[in-house]
């Protein structure tokens, strides 16, 4: 990683994701997300509050021999909707995905009620229905509760 | 169309909840006529928490129309004290009855009814989420009172966020047009977002207040409950909120002549006795109607109606 004048530039990875345009100071908790910590095998790069034309400030990650599941782009969304997601193949972007905020979720964090049935032992996953982006609300399909953006910051 | 299970009044239709109210009407003028229509059928009640009006009104309801009763009326003495799930104790259910009633304190389980029963469930209260059969005998009771339930002043006051039956006697009460609602609650027991939110999804319009004295002339139906002492997280908050509301003959001496008040019942202190001797204490009478509208409903999701 080197800087010149004022552009930040990053090596280039193999194979892997690198997820762009995540707003400033959420990279960190991106990477919690994804389970990335420091006993991750493979080379990632972490760049906080960068320049952007965009946004005026970004983050961005790069992660090597990492592929995002369906749940982990959602799980993104949620926390870095301007985010997007770039898969590399041999050095080359192979796709660039813009994130989307999903209408549904499903066994993807606990529901906030102690007493809702999908916190209980039950042959069931969690299950959320989005009621709105911004503010970000979902609502439980079991027991009707809503969840809010900072319970997720908080348990994603 | 008749909903598989009933856990909510959201999702059944006014059209069903009239059937439902036109059903009991007949039943309590004629109760005679329906005394062997549940023959050979068998109500499964499933007690997780404790219950006085809720099981042995269904279990009078199912008496009634000649059928026969089971169940237990304490978890300690089902098998969920080893673990056992609602699904697997529904899938047994299955095989011991034609109809079942469930009260749990964990919330949400019409879902684990709608794929794990494969005969008709119906809440006896879930948690503070709903309880639908005491919202429809509500309704039922004030329709008899006032021969409708649109145009209706209606102030629902007390403990908002926990009791159960307030979200179900909302979703309800937002079917018909024209209702002026108050909720009249303490800040800390004040609507749950989630149910708030329902009713905004519905177009259904209410007032929130602090106080009764100011609209009480203006109403018809005064809905009272009780604080849930049990479903406070720190106790030392029920002891703070405890006897908030309290009302006596004093405090409904400017009522109109047909004001009537509402209790799900049970009571602790928030209607003087000193008021069930007034003409506009209905909470015996509607405890009563629960009879009637669960007959009704036994009839209904058996398909004996």
């Amino acid at each position: 990683m080197s800087e010149s004048n004022d552009k930040l530039i990053v090596t280039k990875i193999k194979d892997g994701t690198v997820i762009d345009r995540i707003p400033p100071g959420k990279a960190l908790k991106i990477l919690e997300i994804l389970g990335i910590d420091s006993n991750y095998p493979y080379t990632v790069a972490i760049a906080l509050r960068v320049a952007s034309r965009k946004m005026k400030l970004k983050d961005f990650v790069k992660i090597r021999g990492k592929a995002l599941t369906t749940q982990d782009t959602q799980k993104l969304s949620f926390i870095a909707p301007t985010a997007t997601v770039n898969i590399i193949v041999d050095y080359k972007v192979q796709e660039k995905q813009y994130l989307k905020i999903p209408e549904h979720v499903e066994d993807f964090v606990d529901c906030i009620n102690p007493n809702c049935v999908s916190n209980a032992h039950e042959p069931i996953v969690s299950s959320f229905d989005v009621v709105s982006k911004d503010p970000l609300i979902l609502r439980c399909v079991y027991c009707d509760r809503l969840l809010d953006q900072k319970y997720l910051n908080r348990k994603l | 169309m008749i909903p598989r299970n009933l856990f909510s009044t959201r999702t059944i239709s006014k059209d069903f909840v009239e059937q439902i109210f036109s059903l009991a009407s007949k039943i309590e003028s004629n109760p005679d006529q329906f005394a062997d229509k549940c023959k050979g059928k068998i109500l499964a009640t499933l007690f997780f928490e404790p219950s006085t009006r809720t099981r042995l009104s269904f279990e009078s309801a199912m008496l009634r129309l000649g059928g026969q009763i089971l169940g237990f009326t304490n978890a300690k003495v089902s098998s969920a004290v080893k673990g056992e799930s609602i699904a697997d104790t529904l899938r047994m259910i299955n095989h011991y009855s034609h109809i079942a009633v469930i009260r749990h304190y964990i919330e949400g389980i019409g879902e684990i009814a709608n794929k794990f029963a494969s005969i008709p469930v119906i809440s006896g209260g879930t948690g503070s989420q709903e309880h639908p059969t005491q919202a429809l005998l509500d309704l039922y009771s004030i329709k008899k009172e006032f021969k409708g339930i649109e145009n209706l002043s209606i102030g629902v006051m007390g403990d908002l966020l926990y009791g159960r039956t307030i979200p179900s006697l909302l979703f309800a009460l937002a079917k018909y047009d024209n209702i002026d609602l108050h909720l009249i609650a303490p800040p800390a027991l004040k609507l749950r977002k989630n149910v708030a939110l329902r009713l905004k999804e519905n177009g259904f319009k209410f007032n929130t207040e602090e106080n009764l004295k100011d609209i009480l002339p203006d109403l018809d139906v005064l809905y009272m409950t009780r604080i849930q002492k049990e479903r406070f997280p720190d106790p030392v908050d029920y002891e703070r909120l405890k006897g908030v509301y309290q009302i006596s003959t004093d405090d409904i001496k400017n009522a109109k002549d047909r004001f009537i008040i509402l209790h799900p019942l049970p009571r602790v202190d928030e209607i003087d006795y000193a008021i069930d001797k007034t003409k506009h204490s209905r909470y015996f009478e509607q405890a009563l109607n629960g009879v009637w509208i669960r007959m009704a409903l036994l009839l209904k999701y058996l398909g004996l109606d």
